[in-house]
């Protein structure tokens, strides 16, 4: 079976500007595919090649196997932009009669039942809907014909926290009936439960790429330890899973990645007298990453 | 439905109201000027002769036209200015609009995510832009057609030249109408198709309308100057006005030349399918 999206040294150039460069990418059918950047770093522009929008400078993109710009593989990708702009005037009803029949959607039982779920009134011009209702019509378009691929732009974006939880339950839902999902954030929490496999670009460079397991491994996670008296770091050299000591009046933090066993042994010889933990949450490791990038 | 005629339909669709306005602006205009006819026919001969060429090239009165006879009326009256001018200012939107519009939007690009080929847009467009020009020109022609009995169009009328000899000038029939239509239609035709090229290359509707315009306004422009002065006469080959005026198809009939825009039209399209075809959207 042929990969959902593969990519070969794809490259976008305008001028002196590379907004993507040689990106190399491979999805699997059935995986949810996080395509993390900054803004502006070239995530919606290798979308927009993916769909023949844009034509590459160099390197080739196949979707499900083919070409982007073939309609017959346009007809199994559901499509989400980072901005929907839909006619003046064309309500939400109109907008999913207009671009199901497209897709020869007669039934529209998923469709309803989507509207239902986001609690839509399709019947207003979309134009007049608010940033977030307009997403709910995006999303339902691209939801609705049940297709083999996802691409979501930032997909969550002007969403309330409720309706980020209802799209991450749809998203959950259609990656277990097999459907393929690359979206593109940059904010990584938001992805954190659908994605198995991210990728970082940055200045149109696929700089890093790893399953979430591995991200969740990266996390660093931080002990401070109080004390009545003023400790020194050589204190806790070579103890096991330290990997950096901070100190903070007589307050101790420690940077640790791994078991904390030895550590607390450790603690206790020194008399601690308080123990608190911080964990450094995804976004934090996220601007971590993009950070070392940069330097 | 095949994916183009749900596209040419839904385009049609959204310009409803504007093609309505358009055709009731047009409409009022036609029998305004109509029913100013029976008025004016007295105070015709003030007309004749009185202009300086320029004046006369911009009235659209070349030799053997006669203000005072009803088809002379609707040719400096209608014909030769207000009418081609109303239709390409509207050949110009649509035809701006069909890609350039949309793309400026945005809203192409949506359309192009699903099952939908580049070719197909362009064909349907392009086939639904001609079809708003071509419904505002054939209603405009009706009404026109409706009117000549009414305000004594359709009369022959006794007419006194310069040398005090008299002359009987025929009625408008509705076959001048129609005439005057095609040629009118024509005119703003090969606009719609250089509006659409513009936009089609270029993905910007200002570009397109500007473009448009300016060979539409410059054309004029070179024309009613090259009365004065025929050192101007090469530079107005691709002034649409060239032909039209000269030829006074309302009152002439039909001459070979009223297929020049239809090809203008067709290698517009053309160019601009292929065009449109290779190049990348531009984003809004």
């Amino acid at each position: 079976m042929p990969a959902a999206i593969e990519t070969n040294g794809l490259t976008k150039q305008w001028g002196d500007l590379r907004a993507v460069d040689e990106l190399d990418l491979v999805v699997p059918p059935g995986e949810c595919y996080a395509f993390l950047g900054r803004n502006g770093s070239g995530k919606s522009t290798t979308a927009r090649m993916l769909l023949d929008f844009i034509r590459p400078t160099a390197g080739t993109a196949t979707v499900l196997g083919g070409l982007g710009s073939d309609p017959a593989i346009r007809a199994r990708v559901g499509y989400l932009p980072g901005d929907l702009n839909l006619p003046r005037r064309m309500s939400g009803h109109e907008a999913f009669e207009y671009f199901g029949r497209f897709r020869n959607l007669a039934d529209t039982t998923v469709r309803d039942s989507l509207i239902e779920r986001f609690g839509l009134d399709p019947s207003r011009p979309v134009n007049e809907l608010s940033t977030g209702n307009r997403r709910k019509v995006g999303l339902i378009l691209a939801f609705m014909g049940s297709p083999e691929l996802l691409i979501l732009d930032e997909p969550t974006s002007g969403l309330d926290p409720v309706l980020q939880e209802e799209f991450r339950d749809l998203l959950a839902e259609r990656k277990a009936g097999g459907a393929t999902i690359w979206l593109t954030s940059h904010v990584m929490a938001e992805v954190a439960r659908v994605a198995d496999r991210i990728g970082m670009i940055d200045d149109g460079k696929l700089i890093r790429e790893m399953t979430f397991e591995d991200l969740r491994h990266q996390a660093t996670t931080e002990i401070i330890l109080g004390f009545d008296r003023a400790v020194s770091p050589d204190e806790f050299a070579g103890v096991a899973s330290v990997t950096g000591v901070e100190i903070d009046g007589d307050d101790v933090r420690l940077s640790i990645r791994g078991p904390v066993a030895e550590i607390l042994t450790r603690a206790g010889e020194l008399g601690a007298v308080r123990i608190e933990t911080e964990q450094h949450d995804l976004d934090a490791i996220f601007i971590d990453l993009l950070g070392g990038a940069e330097s | 439905m095949s994916a183009g005629f749900a596209v040419y339909r839904r385009w049609l669709r959204d310009r409803r109201l504007s093609t309505f306005s358009w055709t009731v602006g047009l409409i009022i205009m036609i029998v305004a000027t109509a029913a100013f006819y029976p008025a004016f026919g007295s105070s015709a001969e003030a007309f004749v002769g009185g202009g300086s060429s320029a004046m006369n090239a911009v009235l659209g009165l070349g030799s053997g036209i006669d203000p005072g006879a009803p088809l002379g009326y609707l040719w400096i009256g209608l014909y030769a200015n207000v009418l081609p001018w109303t239709l390409m200012a509207l050949g110009v939107a649509v035809g701006s609009a069909s890609i350039a519009g949309d793309e400026d939007t945005g809203t192409l690009e949506y359309l192009l995510a699903g099952p939908v080929t580049r070719t197909q847009v362009v064909i349907s467009r392009f086939a639904a832009a001609i079809t708003v020009l071509l419904v505002v020109s054939v209603l405009s022609g009706v009404s026109m057609a409706a009117c000549l009995p009414a305000f004594q169009l359709a009369d022959a009328t006794t007419i006194t030249l310069p040398d005090g000899t008299t002359s009987i000038a025929p009625g408008a029939t509705v076959a001048d109408i129609v005439n005057g239509t095609i040629s009118s239609f024509a005119v703003a035709l090969g606009l719609t198709g250089l509006a659409f090229l513009i936009g089609a290359v270029s993905g910007r509707k200002s570009w397109a309308i500007g473009g448009a315009s300016a060979i539409g306004i410059g054309g004029y422009v070179l024309y009613t100057l090259s009365s004065m002065t025929s050192s101007l006469d090469a530079l107005t080959w691709f002034s649409p006005w060239r032909w039209y005026v000269d030829d006074v198809m309302l009152i002439n009939g039909l001459t070979p030349e009223v297929l020049i825009p239809f090809g203008t039209a067709t290698v517009s399209l053309l160019v601009g399918w292929w065009v449109f075809l290779h190049r990348d959207l531009q984003t809004s």
